[in-house]
């Protein structure tokens, strides 16, 4: 996770990288957190380490990142692809949180996370029981946006980076910022954020060339001001 | 002549018990001899026995089906249909004098059937028995669900719930007959409704199985548990728009949160109601079932989840549930909390050594 974190610092810092995608091989995305690493930890070596703090690096990312999904998505894995901002799951792919057969539970945002996605009956079912689901059930519960065939998802999902990667990054940014704090705030505050942003747009050139293009029935092409 | 069987682990521990029966009973009988082991029980009094069976690992006793509990050092085991059912002493040691009066009424439920059901009898199922109303839920019916339920959440032997109706109706609402003649003052100094979330502080899993019609109050008992199960002829809405009232235990809120505005919305403020298919594919159940099997499917998920750590299983419960009250990130700060707690529990380091052992990992619930 600390190797991810040094790969997401220099893709946020990197002008030139316009949306990340984070992927896996064919058989797993990942199966989960490392049980030989936790097992021998007791309660005061996970508080005093802090253990996990860092492995949500990625939800501070402000470009948009990509989860394209093939294979096991379990635990800390699912948990990993749920931090993401949009998520593009292979056939095969399997969701699940399984930490509670280990007797323990989700660390990650599992419980926070999965409910939001799919529902409480559904959520509880898969944390209680630790069974997951299949990628065309995550499909349809809301957990993922699309199913592809195994070898095709993370070239999609770099085509939809590519696409994204033509707009906007101070648009994208406030958009991404303003869609995450619908899980923070009630709606009114929510919605107050969203104005405030909203308005703030009105002061880049983006935002001008974007309207203008539109209204002259050409390409736009943004400058990141 | 009636019988039930109480199983006790080991009864080399138990040298002495009491018996406590109705004392009409009491008076008329000395002594009940066990039909297996012919131990005799002397009702009246204390007993000194040790079992000669000592060497079996758990033995069934036999005893008159009158008797309400059987009170050793450690334990209480009260009459709970067909089997003797222990809880801690420390649990019940209050309750101990009380007992005849409490338990006499255990198996005297008038509105709900009470069973436990699993290979481990380790499954509550509370199904709610009022048929001519349509399990219509009504004040005295939701209070003896809920002394099944504070008597399953005290029961370290029970490690799910499963509530149900009949194959026509899981519960068609709210009882309108009880309500019709209510005032504002009267719901209000009342506090109509109060109590009948106690389902939601159940600590352990709490399995709705749905066949027929969850309209209304019925709907919204569903939604309190934790899991769906639905039967294929299951219908979920909440009418009482048509009442001219609202929903008033939690559709407007937890509808909303499994099925998103629109279709809440238009259920709500239309009556209209959803078939099990839809409640599927909008999210609201987990599974659709043919009528026959939802039951059985639902006690077989409870068994699942009974095989895991009681533990742990409460921990997820919590978090999951919090994720409705709190922001995303406080949420996650609690869920945390309680990952780093579960470090502290035996069953944690039981779980993941057994996972890098190849092995079933055997949860203590410690």
């Amino acid at each position: 996770m600390h190797e991810v974190n040094q790969a997401l610092d220099r893709f946020e810092n990197d002008d030139a990288i316009a949306a990340v995608v984070i992927t896996g091989n064919e058989k797993a995305f990942a199966a989960g957190a490392d049980i030989k690493e936790m097992l021998p930890l007791e309660y005061k070596d996970v508080v005093r380490g802090n253990f996990l703090a860092h492995w949500d690096r990625v939800t501070r990312v402000t470009k948009p990142v990509i989860a394209a999904v093939n294979g096991f998505a379990l635990g800390g894995g699912c948990e990993f692809a749920m931090m993401c901002d949009i998520i593009y799951a292979g056939e095969n792919a399997q969701f699940g949180q399984p930490e509670i057969r280990l007797g323990t539970i989700p660390g990650a945002g599992g419980t926070q996370r999965l409910i939001r996605a799919v529902g409480k009956s559904k959520a509880m079912e898969q944390i209680l029981s630790g069974d997951s689901m299949p990628a065309s059930e995550a499909l349809q519960s809301g957990l993922v946006s699309k199913v592809l065939p195994v070898a095709q998802v993370v070239d999609e999902a770099v085509k939809l980076g590519e696409k994204i990667g033509k707009l906007s990054p101070l648009a994208i940014a406030a958009a991404k910022e303003a869609v995450n704090i619908s899980y923070e705030v009630s709606l009114k505050e929510g919605l107050h954020f969203e104005k405030r942003l909203f308005h703030g747009s009105f002061a880049t050139n983006d935002r001008r060339e974007g309207m203008k293009a539109f209204i002259e029935k050409r390409k736009a092409s943004f400058t990141n001001s | 002549m009636k019988f039930v069987n109480l199983i006790v682990a080991d009864w080399s521990r138990v040298d002495q018990f009491d018996v406590i029966a109705p004392r009409r009973f009491r008076e008329g009988l000395t002594f009940e001899r066990c039909t297996r082991t012919r131990l005799r029980i002397d009702v009246k009094a204390h007993v000194r026995r040790k079992c000669p069976h000592v060497l079996r690992l758990s033995h069934v006793i036999w005893f008159h089906h009158a008797i309400t509990a059987i009170v050793t050092s450690s334990r209480i085991y009260y009459n709970f249909t067909r089997m003797f059912r222990p809880i801690s002493r420390l649990v019940a040691f209050s309750c101990r004098f009380a007992a005849a009066r409490t338990f006499s009424s255990a198996s005297t439920f008038e509105n709900i059937l009470v069973d436990v059901r699993g290979e481990n009898s380790n499954v509550g199922v509370i199904q709610l028995n009022r048929p001519k109303a349509l399990n219509a839920l009504c004040d005295p019916l939701m209070h003896e669900v809920n002394q099944a339920l504070d008597r399953f959440e005290n029961d370290d032997a029970i490690a799910a719930v499963v509530i149900t109706g009949n194959e026509k109706a899981f519960a068609a609402g709210a009882d309108i007959k009880e309500m019709l003649p209510l005032e504002y003052k009267d719901v209000v100094r009342g506090n109509f409704l109060a109590h009948w979330d106690r389902v939601t502080r159940v600590t352990k899993p709490v399995i709705a199985a749905v066949n027929g019609f969850a309209l209304g109050g019925g709907c919204e008992f569903a939604m309190m548990c934790d899991i769906i199960y639905a039967g294929e002829n299951a219908q979920f809405g909440q009418p009482e728009i048509r009442l001219g009232t609202i929903p008033g235990a939690g559709g407007t809120q937890r509808l909303i949160r499994a099925v998103g505005k629109s279709k809440a919305m238009e259920q709500i403020l239309s009556g209209d109601s959803m078939p099990a298919s839809e409640a599927l594919q909008s999210g609201l159940v987990s599974k659709v079932l043919p009528v026959a099997q939802v039951v059985d499917e639902a006690v077989k998920l409870g068994e699942k989840i009974g095989k895991l750590s009681p533990l742990a299983i409460a921990a997820a419960k919590e978090a999951v549930n919090i994720s409705y009250e709190v922001s995303l990130k406080e949420g996650l700060h609690f869920e945390k909390r309680l990952f780093h707690g579960s470090f502290a529990t035996n069953d944690r380091r039981e779980g993941m050594k057994a996972f890098i052992e190849k092995r079933k990992a055997s949860f203590t619930n410690s």
